[in-house]
């Protein structure tokens, strides 16, 4: 059925399709065909029940009114967070300065922490009684906040570490993406007196929009699952005010034992990250093309 | 007014390399300047610190009246081409003639008005809509010179503008450049690697090698009476021919031997010569200025022709006397010749050139 060389192709990528399958579209079937079956852990009947479950999680008004626009509200605010710090912070780097290779290097470190571990730190700092927060607050004189049991406090603190693991990564591609900019329209800019605001606005973000669209999408998408540092700084809470999708998908599936319902959300959320991936994929194409 | 005057200019990158050594150079206000030397040695570099986009290590730049070393670019009222046209990508042509003036808050209707004007000169107009991408490599040059003249700045600075072209193209727009000269005379310094464009363009021609300036003269004092041995064999095209040959002196006539070759030197060359009597010089002779055939006397020698190179208005023989090439040019088309035969060749009497082995100096009375 197929000549030598095919054989050999299919023998060399089988590893990883394997894997794929087993680990990636085997669960996703799992999952797709749990979420239409009434598959609660201590009662795995898995009879049909066919979109009760999608009806359940899209008429739970904690899914519509907390979980979703807090979900919608943390991806739009942590990329663009990320993406104005580490924008600033490549156009300052993309400048030779003394320790500047130091400097860089320090950038680098909360890609390297675990974001478990980074929120466990930010986690003690903000905490209400021995955080260092508070402390220095009280020691200035000034009340210390109970920073992680109050909704809006919670998601700000969420966001910022978030913003704070992200931001290096942004800083890397874009410093990459200026590097790779021409010099010469930059020096032609230089000579024609051009100031600092008008060669970012008409030099250099036109000729890295392609760049920083790229950066966005790949970083929208992943933003949109995010779950380790919620689940580490607040679990969601307080109550579950802080709650984002994959918490819901996950409190459904591992906390109430309800596979059926934690797979609907996990593929309704699949279904939104997939029609946000698509646009988002037409827009880098129009800008691209543009 | 703006004239410039290069003094002791020195650039070094890092601690070892000194790409600009000395450089010495006063250009006349409304003067055009062509800065020519092989690949490498050092003419962007002094063109970018005229241009302050490079620091200087030592030395004055001055610009009109001022002295421009610690200026930053924008304040030298200067303009500058790029090899790569260096247009802003994303901006139509007419934002692209516009950027300049409008970062001086120029009134868009002065701008229109600057924009009419150089789009006239350059035929432009109906490329205004465009993006730089939606152009030719002319175009996009011809949108970069107009770039430079809508801010009507006291000095143009080119950096072999027209390399990317085609050679048509490069003809055409060389020309351009003159006539832009002609109609809005200002000061230019003008950076190539060809020689030709350097004669044509340049009212004077200013020749660097490893970083140094070589000669400065017009292009007639470059050709004619070349600085040195290097000038003479870079300046014209085809190049001139080097042989080593001996100078003999008895009593009246003087003569240089190589190899298959003994011609007999006027009298002016001849006491310049006398010096030499019996050591070894360089000769130098411009392919234009040998031809076949018995010329005057004493002046002919025998070669084998090896390459034939039909032009159509001419013929380039490559031919080979003794152990030397020796290119021959503006052989008439017409002539029947073919490869391996013999031929005679004669120099035009008082042409030839002579230097000095070891310094390279030209030998003059
Ligand atoms: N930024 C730099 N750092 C180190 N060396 C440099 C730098 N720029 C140029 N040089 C060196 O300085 C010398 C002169 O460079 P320059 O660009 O002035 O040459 P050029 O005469 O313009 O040559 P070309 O005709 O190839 O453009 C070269 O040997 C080059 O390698
Ligand atoms: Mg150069």
């Amino acid at each position: 059925m197929f000549g030598e060389q095919q054989r050999f192709m299919l023998f060399l990528i089988a590893p990883a399709a394997l894997l794929m399958l087993l680990f990636q579209v085997l669960p996703i079937m799992i999952g797709a065909n749990a979420s239409f079956r009434n598959w609660a852990l201590y009662n795995p009947k898995k009879t049909w029940v066919g979109l009760e479950h999608y009806y359940a999680v899209l008429s739970d008004p904690a899914f519509l009114y907390v979980v979703l626009p807090n979900t919608f509200l943390f991806m739009i605010l942590s990329v663009a967070g990320a993406l104005v710090a580490g924008l600033a912070l490549a156009l300052l780097l993309n400048r030779p300065f003394r320790g500047q290779k130091l400097v860089q290097t320090i950038l680098l470190v909360p890609l390297m922490v675990a974001p478990v571990v980074a929120a466990i730190m930010i986690r003690w700092i903000f905490n209400d009684q021995f955080g260092i927060v508070n402390v220095v607050l009280e020691a200035i004189g000034l009340e210390g906040q109970p920073w992680l049991v109050q909704r809006w406090s919670a998601f700000g603190i969420i966001l910022l570490t978030d913003i704070w693991l992200w931001t290096p990564w942004f800083t890397l591609l874009l410093l990459a993406g200026l590097q790779s900019l021409p010099k010469e329209p930059f020096e032609a800019a230089a000579i024609d007196g051009t100031t600092t605001w008008r060669v970012f606005r008409y030099l250099t973000l036109p000729m890295l929009r392609s760049v920083i669209v790229v950066c966005v999408v790949i970083r929208a998408i992943d933003a949109f699952r995010t779950f380790d540092i919620v689940w580490t700084l607040t679990g969601g809470g307080p109550g579950r005010s802080t709650e984002l999708f994959s918490l819901y998908a996950y409190v459904h599936a591992f906390l109430n034992l309800d596979l059926g319902r934690g797979s609907a959300a996990a593929i309704i959320g699949g279904l939104i990250i997939l029609v946000i991936g698509v646009a988002l994929y037409r827009l880098v194409d129009r800008i691209a093309k543009a | 007014m703006a004239a410039i005057s290069l003094r002791k200019l020195n650039k070094h990158y890092g601690s070892l390399f000194h790409a600009v050594k000395d450089v010495d150079l006063e250009i006349a206000d409304k003067e055009f300047v062509a800065l020519v030397g092989p690949s490498g040695c050092g003419k962007s570099t002094t063109l970018r610190m005229i241009a302050g986009l490079e620091d200087i290590t030592s030395g004055d730049i001055r610009i009109g009246d001022r002295i421009v070393n610690d200026l930053p670019p924008r304040d030298r009222d200067i303009a500058m081409v790029f090899q790569n046209y260096a247009l802003y990508q994303h901006m139509s042509v007419y934002d692209n003639l516009a950027f300049g003036l409008r970062n001086k808050k120029t009134s868009e209707a002065e701008i229109k008005a600057a924009i009419d004007r150089a789009a006239g000169m350059l035929g432009l107009h109906e490329l205004l809509a465009r993006k730089p991408k939606q152009l030719s490599g002319g175009q996009q040059q011809r949108v970069a010179l107009g770039r430079c003249i809508v801010r009507n700045p006291e000095v143009f600075l080119f950096d072999e503008p027209l390399s990317n072209l085609d050679a048509k193209l490069r003809a055409q727009m060389r020309i351009e450049i003159k006539r832009l000269h002609a109609a809005i005379p200002t000061t230019s310094v003008f950076v190539t690697h060809d020689q030709v464009e350097a004669m044509t363009l340049g009212d004077r021609v200013v020749i660097m090698r490893d970083g140094r300036v070589q000669q400065v003269g017009t292009p007639l004092q470059v050709y004619g009476k070349p600085a040195n041995k290097f000038v003479a064999g870079f300046i014209g095209a085809p190049a001139m021919n080097f042989v080593t040959a001996t100078v003999r002196s008895d009593g009246g006539a003087t003569t240089v031997e190589a190899a298959g070759l003994k011609l007999s030197v006027g009298d002016a060359e001849a006491r310049a010569l006398g010096a030499y009597n019996g050591k070894s010089v360089i000769m130098g002779a411009r392919p234009e200025h040998l031809a076949l055939g018995e010329g005057a006397s004493g002046l002919g020698f025998d070669a084998r022709v090896e390459v034939v190179e039909q032009l159509g208005s001419e013929i380039l023989l490559e031919t080979r006397v003794g152990s030397h090439g020796i290119t021959v040019a503006r052989v008439p088309a017409e002539t029947v010749i073919a490869r391996g035969d013999q031929v005679r060749i004669s120099a035009q009497p008082g042409r030839l050139h002579f230097f000095d082995p070891d310094t390279e100096l030209p030998i003059t009375g």
